[in-house]
């Protein structure tokens, strides 16, 4: 195991790097000269645009840029080589040091704004994992349990139509219905974006108002899959010799299924969450901004699309970094529930 | 399970019973009943809060203004920056207004007011010094009295040498048409100007002014880093900073030693939307009570009962620039006058504004806006729509129909790519009709979505485009030099389209160097009718926005030239149910 571990260590840094550069050459091909931040306005002059270029280093050959980003450009400048970067410039230390830039279009930390952001994030998709392991398993188990019964056949259309549903589809409906119907009807209504009430806001009662219906579009999307899953499952485990032995041995049907079929019908599931590890960070991309939810995703969508280049190349690095953890994580995760398994 | 244990279990049958009953009702109504009952013990209590704050309802609108509440306004733009010096968008000046004032301000139709000046200067004889008397009862948030010297300090971020490392997008103006600013004692700040700049008090003289004992220890680099710009802790303005909350809302607390007068507001809240329509989606739900709407929202929002419609034109336009650059494929189309002047008269007009803008604009027939008062509603030519007579026109300048249906001449197709930014409705909606209308006079246009930012490097840079369609919008004051001057065309400059004429530069440049009002309208008016018959690059209409505001909030009084930056009329805005 633990050879095993430091090999895939070793593999995740040329990954993390190969993210950060190819989020790089993107950002920098496609938006070409562009100002970040720049709106078209009468009193703008060429001057300007090229002394703030200037200012943010963006007048620097690519690699320059790149190098100075990932750290190596303050290590060259501490050996003394600054003049092979074109030297005048304050090289800010970077990547390798920990430091992720300052964003362009207003100069905070890049690190700093993800740390604010990032329990939002966490907080809707871990809400969004329970939520669809814990309605998934009883959905699962009883469809499995009245297997071939209509109940069954409505479950697994329901299933099939929450995987095809797009998440912006569904929440616009939600908020539709939820919110502005449901005012207009006069009934108790959810509010329709946002984590928090502006003012006055914050408390528990608050938070969750505002966390129901983003976390239930995004558990649809699990709930899906796993009830499924969770089906199949089931119904091999009641198929197996040891049930039939218990059965027969005289333990009762609850006994049986709830405690010995259960157990082992859903220990498998650890796995797929496991493979939810990964996207707790970058999944809730849509729902973020569909339901205007401050987290990670819609940061980095809104950066995007102004070309701040150093916070979207700092959240996708930071993602990386997080999904390459959690998909190390989840693998031994395996390992420890299933003791079947072994890595070499 | 089919079969049954013989061991006698109870709870396990009667299980058993319950999911056999289930399986034979209607599962869908249990569900949708089960969805109900969850939606409603979440909003049971959002119910049991609004229970207890609604109290008696007030819905009687009373006459006299109360003190206390709080308004929130809705935008789908989150702001960047509270230094008044390095913003670049509307939305971070509208939340500097709040708590930073400026020397001057505008009223709604554009007029200049004296704020922490005492007086709107009048120009010297000399025609370049203006003297700025400030008031002294101005105070910073913390106690500290506001003085020339923080006036003197936030000008010259933008103006000084050693300032040059901010990264403030004002500075070239500045320092092309400014020869000194001073500050000869603790109440009077005075701007020297190189040669009369008729511009310079609208351009100029409404920048926030900033601390110098808070940013003036600052080394130039770091102002562009500042903690106060995103937490701008001294303020003088009609509101306080209180916390900004990134990419959700701005929050702000009425300043009590206002020297205009404390406002009646306790609080105002710039709220983060996702989208327009969730703007207008929170109007309804009463989460927000203002904010800007969508032109096709409009008519819909009309028949809400809790939100009134307010509507006006704005200087913002869209237009289409023909790249003139002879050296360009284009070049020697567009040349020809007679090309130009056909595909304008060629397009709808009015039927973009009426289908695509929801009659949410008014069509232009000059490059001045209708909110400028150097607009001549009268220049000439004027194109009315008129498909036979553009068909005429090309006929007569010899560009004839080929087999394809596309006029060509001496080896030129009319054959064009016109881009335009992506996820926009409107700009969609406004390309489909000009490639409807120019295919019924043979003129064949491509249309192509880029990215804004691959926009604007094409217009300040590359410029290797046929024709863009983009939006644009002039400032109060009626100088257009940045776009049609042939300055502009110089590399990082608007005029992406290479128009160069003698005439209408020397007529600019005369109506900013004259500082006497009724000189400049008439050259504005000769400029307008050289600019109707040249057409480099034609406007289609010009704006009109809508911002829809909840009827308890009172005396919000949004206008052309103050619906951004510091609002006069914030500070008497009240709200009837006090909440």
């Amino acid at each position: 195991m633990a050879g095993y571990l430091a090999r895939r260590l070793l593999w995740a840094i040329p990954v993390v790097f190969g993210v950060t550069l190819i989020t790089f050459l993107l950002m920098h091909f496609t938006a070409g000269n562009y100002v970040p931040g720049l709106e078209l306005n009468p009193n703008l002059k060429p001057s300007d645009v090229e002394r703030i270029r200037e200012n943010l280093g963006l007048d620097r050959p690519l690699i320059v840029q790149y190098l100075d980003w990932v750290g190596v450009g303050s290590i060259i400048q501490a050996v003394g080589l600054a003049g092979l970067l074109g030297g005048s410039h304050n090289i800010q230390p970077g990547l390798l040091e920990g430091n992720f830039g300052r964003s362009l279009i207003d100069g905070t930390p890049v690190l700093r704004d993800i740390i604010e952001r990032l329990p939002n994030t966490i907080e809707l998709t871990l809400t969004a994992i329970f939520l669809g392991a814990a309605i998934s398993i009883p959905v699962g188990v009883v469809s499995a349990l009245r297997r071939g019964s209509r109940l069954d056949q409505t479950v697994t259309a329901a299933s099939v139509g929450g995987f095809a549903v797009p998440q912006f589809w569904l929440g616009l409906l939600l908020i539709l219905l939820f919110s502005v119907q449901f005012h207009a009807w006069g009934l108790p209504w959810l509010p329709s974006g946002g984590a928090t009430s502006p003012l006055g806001g914050g408390d528990v009662v608050d938070r969750l108002e505002h966390l129901v219906m983003p976390a239930l579009v995004l558990a649809f999307f699990y709930l899906s899959t796993w009830s499924r899953f969770v089906r199949s499952s089931m119904i091999e485990t009641l198929s197996q010799d040891y049930v039939r032995t218990a059965r027969a041995k005289g333990m009762t049907d609850r006994r049986t299924v709830y405690v010995h079929a259960l157990r082992n019908a859903v220990a498998p599931l650890v796995t797929l969450v496991g493979l939810e590890l990964p996207g707790l960070v970058s999944g809730a991309l849509v729902v973020e901004v569909v339901f205007g939810w401050p987290g990670i995703g819609l940061l980095a969508f809104q950066r995007a699309i102004q070309t701040d280049y150093t916070m979207v190349m700092g959240i996708t690095t930071f993602a990386a970094i997080l999904v390459v953890a959690g998909n190390l994580l989840a693998d031994v995760l395996y390992a420890v529930v299933d003791p079947r398994v072994r890595y070499a | 399970m089919e079969e049954r244990s013989g061991v006698p279990d109870g709870d396990f049958e009667r299980f058993e019973r319950f999911l056999d009953d289930w399986s034979r009702r209607d599962f869908l109504k249990r569900v949708g009943g089960a969805a109900a009952f969850a939606s409603l013990s979440g909003g049971a209590l959002a119910f049991l809060e609004a229970c207890g704050g609604g109290g008696g309802g007030g819905s009687s609108s009373a006459t006299t203004p109360k003190k206390g509440g709080h308004v929130t306004e809705g935008w789908a733009f989150d702001i960047k920056t509270f230094n008044s010096v390095l913003t670049q968008d509307v939305y971070s000046s509208l939340c500097i207004g709040m708590c930073l004032d400026p020397l001057l301000n505008s009223k709604a139709n554009g007029d200049l007011v004296p704020y922490i000046a005492q007086e709107v200067p009048k120009v010297a004889s000399d025609g370049n010094t203006y003297t700025f008397k400030l008031r002294k009862d101005v105070k910073w948030s913390d106690g500290q009295p506001l003085t020339s010297d923080d006036v003197l300090f936030t000008y010259n971020l933008i103006f000084a040498p050693e300032y040059a490392a901010v990264a403030s997008p004002r500075r070239g103006d500045f320092t092309q048409h400014v020869a000194n600013i001073s500050a000869p004692d603790p109440y009077t700040f005075v701007v020297k100007t190189q040669t009369p700049y008729a511009p310079f008090l609208v351009t100029h003289g409404q920048y926030g002014i900033m601390p110098k004992h808070v940013l003036g220890s600052l080394a130039p680099a770091a102002i562009n880093t500042a903690d106060f710009n995103s937490a701008p802790m001294v303020t003088n303005g009609a509101f306080k900073f209180v916390r900004w909350d990134k990419g959700a809302q701005v929050v702000f607390t009425r300043n009590p030693n206002y020297y205009r007068g404390a406002p009646l507001l306790d609080q105002f809240v710039y709220k983060v939307v996702p989208n327009t329509t969730a703007v207008a989606n929170q109007l309804k739900t009463g989460e927000i009570d203002a904010g800007q709407l969508d032109p096709s929202q409009v008519d819909s929002m009309r028949t809400e009962q809790s939100i009134g419609i307010t509507g006006f034109a704005v200087p913002g336009f869209q237009f289409y620039m023909q790249n003139l650059d002879p050296s360009k494929p284009t070049g020697q189309i567009f040349q020809d006058l007679a090309v130009r002047q056909a595909l304008y008269t060629a397009i709808n007009r009015d039927g973009i504004v009426k289908t695509v803008l929801f009659g949410q604009g008014q069509v232009a027939n000059s490059v001045e806006p209708p909110t400028s008062w150097a607009w001549n509603p009268n220049a000439k030519p004027v194109y009315k729509y008129d498909p036979s007579k553009a068909n005429q026109m090309l006929d007569q300048a010899g560009w004839q129909k080929g087999s394809d249906g596309i006029r060509a001449k001496s080896g030129l197709k009319l054959q064009f790519t016109m881009l335009y930014s992506a996820n926009s409705p409107v700009l969609s909606g406004i390309a489909q009709v000009m490639q409807e209308n120019w295919k019924a006079i043979g003129v064949g246009l491509t249309n192509k979505e880029i990215q804004f930012s691959s926009l604007v490097t094409q217009i300040t840079d590359t410029r290797d485009f046929d024709i863009i369609l983009v939006g644009f919008n002039w400032t109060q004051d009626p100088d257009e030099s940045q776009l049609f001057g042939s300055k502009g065309t110089a590399r990082g400059g608007f005029n992406g389209f290479d128009f160069k004429n003698d005439q209408v530069d020397k007529l600019l440049s005369d109506a900013t160097t004259t500082t006497d009002p009724a000189k400049r309208k008439q050259l504005y008016f000769q400029y307008q009718d050289l600019m109707n018959e040249q057409l480099p690059a034609p406007i289609l209409y010009f704006n009109k926005f809508n911002y829809g505001v909840n009827k308890r909030v009172q005396n919000y009084g949004y206008g052309t030239f103050n619906q951004y930056g510091p609002r006069p009329w914030m500070k008497d805005v009240w709200v009837t149910d006090g909440k």
